[in-house]
C-alpha cells in the first residue's frame, strides 16, 4: 500500500516537473500587468512551431521585437507555438492582456493573423514572412525578397565550386520564402555558370512539410549524401534542419557551406570551418522598424518590404579570390537595385 | 520452417541483385545512397534494440524517445562543458541507464502501468531538456570518422561499411552481439523465459525482478548510446526535440523485425534505404513528380511492407504485465 502511494506521489511530482519546466522567460523591463494602461507599451511575439532560439529565423525576429520594445521603454514577451492548431489561441493570450503590438512569425500564421487583426482592431499586428492580402489597417506583412539573397549566395557558390556540383538542403517548399531562397540560389548558380562558360550541376533537396524546420539529423545525413556524390558547396536553409546540414559539411575537409537568414557564422559556431557566407534577410531590422512605426502610430496596413544581403566571409575570405569577391560586390549592387533580375516569380 | 528459410534466401539474393544492378549503373551514387541509409538507419536500429531488450523480458518501453533525447542532451552538454567527447559519451550512457532504471523502478517494483511509466520518461525528458537547453555551446572537436585501413578500399563495401564514426561501428557490432546473446546464451534464454512466462522462469530459479531490472537498465545504456550517436556523431550539436520521433519509429521497426535484433536491423536499414532513395530521387530529378509525394515514400513503403511482408507477428506473452509472485 505504501509503495503504491509513493509511486503515485513520485509520478505526479515527476510529471508536474516535466510540464512546469518549459515556461519561457520573459524580458521584464516593465511588468506585464501594466499592459493596456495608457503609458505602457507591450509587444508580444508568437512563433510558428519553430523555436525562438533557432539561431536563425525566429531568433532574429524576437531580437528585433525585443530591441524595439526596449527602445520604447516597453515590455516584450514571446510564446512558442507547439501545435499549429494553437496559432489563434496564442494570439488571443496576448490580446486578452491588452498588448499594443503582436508580432506573428512565419508564413503559416498568415490566416490566423489576418483573422485576429479583424477581431482586435485596436491592436497592431506585424506578420513576419506573411504576404498580407487583407485591407486591415492594423496588420502589416513583413516580407523579403529572399530570391535576391539566394541568388547572390548561388552566384558566389557558382564561382567557388571546384567539382562543379552545388547542392542545397532546405526546409519545405510549401513555405514560399524557403522556395524563393532555393529558386534564387539555383538561378544565381546558373548566372555564374553562364559568366564562366561552365556547366554546374545544381541540386535542391527539400524536407517533407511535416517537422520541416526541426530535423537536424535529416539535414546532416542528406548533406552527407550530397558530399558523398562530390558536391562541394552546400546551402543549408530551414531552421535547425539547415543547421544540421551545415554541421555535417563542416566536418568534410575542403567543402563549403552557406547559411541562411542571419549571419550564421555568429550563431552556429560548429559551422565555422565551412561557412563562407549566409543568405540573409535583415529580420531584426525589419521587425524593430515596424514595431517602432507602430509605437509612433505611423504603421500602415499592407506589406512592408524588408532588406536582404549576404554575410561577410569572415575567416573563409581566404577561399574567396579577390576577383570573385569584387564580382559578388558588384552583382549585389545590381541585384538590390533591380538591374539584374533573379528570374524568380515573387 | 525450411520453406521460410528458402524464401528468405531468395529475398536476400533479390536484394543483392538490385544493389549490384544499381552499382553497375552508377557506383558512386549507389555507394553514397547505401552509406546514407546506414546513417539514417543506425539510430533507429539501436533504439529498436532498446525496445527488444525490454520487451523480451516483459517490459514495454515507450520511453525510448525520451531516453534518447535526454542522453543526446547529456552527451552534448557534458562534452562541450568538460571539452571531452569521451566523457560526453559516458555521460550519455549513465543518463540512459538512469532513465532505464527509473522505468524499471516504476514498472517492476511499483508495478505501474508500463505505458504510463514510459510516457513519464518522455515528458520528463522533453521538459528537462527544453528547460536546461542553452545555446552557444559547441563540441570541443567533431567526432572523428575512422576509416578502417585496407577494408575501406574494397569497392562498395569499403565506403559503405568501413568509413564511419566509432559509434556506428559499435552499433553494428552490438546488434549482432545482442542477437547471439539473446538466442545462444543462458542470459538470453532466461530473458526470453521471463518475457514469455515469468511464473515458470521463477519456478526454475530465475529471479524475474532482478533480470527485469538488469535488462531495462542495460537497455537504457543502449538508448544512451543511440542518443549520443545523434548529438555527437551524426549532427554535432543538440536542439530541442532533437530525436524527432525516432524512438517511436523504432518501436514499429522492432515489431516489423519480430523482436529479433537482426530483423529489426534489417527493418531499420530498409527504412534508411527508403529515406536515402527518396533524397536521391530529388537529387537526380529523374521523374517529375511532386516533392510531397516523394517525401512520403519511406512511410508508404514501410506501411506496404508491414501490411504484406511482415505477416503475423506475436509479441512476448508476458509483455506489459507486472510480475507478482503470489499471483503467478
Amino acid at each position: 500500500m505504501i509503495k503504491r502511494v509513493t509511486a503515485g506521489v513520485v509520478t505526479v511530482a515527476l510529471a508536474a516537473l516535466g510540464f512546469a519546466l518549459p515556461v519561457n522567460a520573459a524580458v521584464r523591463t516593465v511588468s506585464e500587468a501594466s499592459c493596456g494602461t495608457a503609458s505602457a507599451f507591450c509587444v508580444g511575439l508568437v512563433t510558428d512551431t519553430g523555436k525562438v532560439d533557432d539561431k536563425s529565423f525566429n531568433q532574429s525576429a524576437w531580437e528585433g521585437a525585443k530591441a524595439a520594445a526596449a527602445t520604447a521603454g516597453g515590455f516584450s514577451k514571446y510564446i512558442e507555438t507547439i501545435d499549429p492548431k494553437d496559432y489563434a489561441s496564442n494570439i488571443d493570450l496576448f490580446a486578452a492582456k491588452k498588448y499594443n503590438v503582436i508580432v506573428t512569425v512565419g508564413f503559416l500564421m498568415a490566416d490566423a493573423t489576418a483573422a485576429a487583426a479583424v477581431k482586435y482592431p485596436t491592436i497592431k499586428f506585424i506578420g513576419v514572412d506573411q504576404f498580407n492580402g487583407s485591407t486591415a489597417g492594423n496588420y502589416s506583412g513583413l516580407i523579403f525578397p529572399e530570391d535576391k539573397a539566394g541568388f547572390l549566395a548561388g552566384y558566389l557558390a557558382g564561382y567557388l565550386t571546384k567539382t562543379k556540383k552545388v547542392g542545397a538542403v532546405l526546409g519545405t517548399d510549401v513555405v514560399p520564402p524557403v522556395k524563393r531562397y532555393g529558386e534564387g540560389f539555383k538561378n544565381g548558380i546558373a548566372y555564374a555558370a553562364k559568366e564562366q562558360n561552365k556547366k554546374i550541376k545544381t541540386t535542391i533537396v527539400y524536407h517533407a512539410p511535416d517537422n520541416a524546420f526541426n530535423d537536424p539529423a535529416w539535414g546532416a545525413t542528406t548533406a552527407g549524401q550530397l558530399l558523398g556524390q562530390g558536391y562541394d558547396v552546400i546551402f543549408g536553409a530551414g531552421g535547425k534542419t539547415g543547421n544540421g546540414a551545415l554541421g555535417k559539411v563542416a566536418k568534410k575537409k575542403g567543402a563549403l557551406c552557406i547559411g541562411v537568414d542571419t549571419d550564421q557564422w555568429l550563431t552556429v559556431p560548429e559551422a565555422q570551418p565551412c561557412l563562407v557566407t549566409s543568405a540573409m534577410k535583415l529580420l531584426a531590422n525589419g521587425v524593430s522598424s515596424l514595431v517602432a512605426q507602430a509605437k509612433a502610430g505611423s504603421m500602415k496596413g499592407g506589406n512592408f518590404m524588408g532588406a536582404i544581403g549576404i554575410a561577410p566571409f569572415h575567416a573563409l575570405s581566404k577561399v574567396v579570390p579577390a576577383a570573385v569577391a569584387k564580382k559578388v560586390k558588384a552583382l549585389t549592387a545590381k541585384v538590390l537595385s533591380g538591374t539584374v533580375k533573379t528570374g524568380v516569380k515573387a | 520452417m525450411s520453406q521460410l528459410k528458402s524464401k528468405r534466401n531468395y529475398l536476400l539474393i533479390a536484394v543483392a541483385a538490385v544493389f549490384a544492378y544499381f552499382y553497375h549503373k552508377d557506383g558512386a551514387v549507389t555507394t553514397s545512397v547505401v552509406s546514407t541509409a546506414i546513417s539514417f538507419g543506425l539510430p533507429l536500429a539501436l533504439a529498436a534494440m532498446v525496445g527488444i531488450m525490454c520487451e523480451r523480458t516483459g517490459i514495454v518501453n515507450i520511453g525510448i524517445e525520451g531516453t534518447m533525447l535526454i542522453s543526446a542532451f547529456a552527451a552534448f552538454f557534458v562534452a562541450s562543458t568538460v571539452k571531452s567527447i569521451i566523457i560526453g559519451l559516458i555521460a550519455a550512457i549513465v543518463v540512459g541507464m538512469l532513465a532505464g532504471f527509473l522505468l524499471a523502478l516504476m514498472a517492476v517494483s511499483w508495478r505501474m502501468d508500463q505505458i504510463i511509466a514510459g510516457t513519464i520518461i518522455n515528458i520528463l525528458a522533453t521538459g528537462l531538456t527544453s528547460f536546461l537547453f542553452k545555446q552557444g555551446h559547441t563540441l570541443p572537436s567533431a567526432m572523428p570518422e575512422i576509416d578502417i585501413p585496407v577494408l575501406q578500399n574494397i569497392p562498395f563495401f569499403g565506403p559503405v561499411l568501413f568509413m564511419h564514426g566509432p559509434i556506428t561501428y559499435f552499433g553494428l557490432i552490438f546488434i549482432v552481439f545482442l542477437w547471439v546473446a539473446l538466442f545462444h546464451t543462458v542470459w538470453g534464454l532466461r530473458t526470453r523465459a521471463v518475457g514469455e512466462h515469468p511464473g515458470s522462469a521463477d519456478t526454475a530459479g530465475v529471479s524475474v525482478l532482478r533480470l527485469r531490472y538488469l535488462n531495462v537498465t542495460l537497455a537504457g545504456a543502449v538508448g544512451g548510446i543511440a542518443g549520443a550517436f545523434l548529438s555527437l556523431e551524426l549532427v554535432g550539436s543538440f536542439e530541442r526535440g532533437f530525436t524527432a520521433g525516432k524512438g517511436f519509429t523504432a518501436l514499429a521497426l522492432m515489431i516489423f523485425g519480430r523482436w529479433n535484433p537482426l530483423g529489426a536491423l534489417a527493418a531499420a536499414m530498409f527504412f534508411g534505404i527508403a529515406q536515402a532513395v527518396t533524397n536521391q530521387l530529388m537529387i537526380d530529378q529523374v521523374v517529375n513528380i511532386p516533392q510531397q509525394f516523394v517525401n512520403m515514400l519511406p512511410y508508404v513503403m514501410t506501411i506496404l511492407v508491414l501490411a504484406f511482408a511482415a505477416g503475423k507477428v506475436r509479441p512476448p506473452a508476458a509483455e506489459g504485465q507486472p510480475y507478482e509472485k503470489e499471483q503467478a
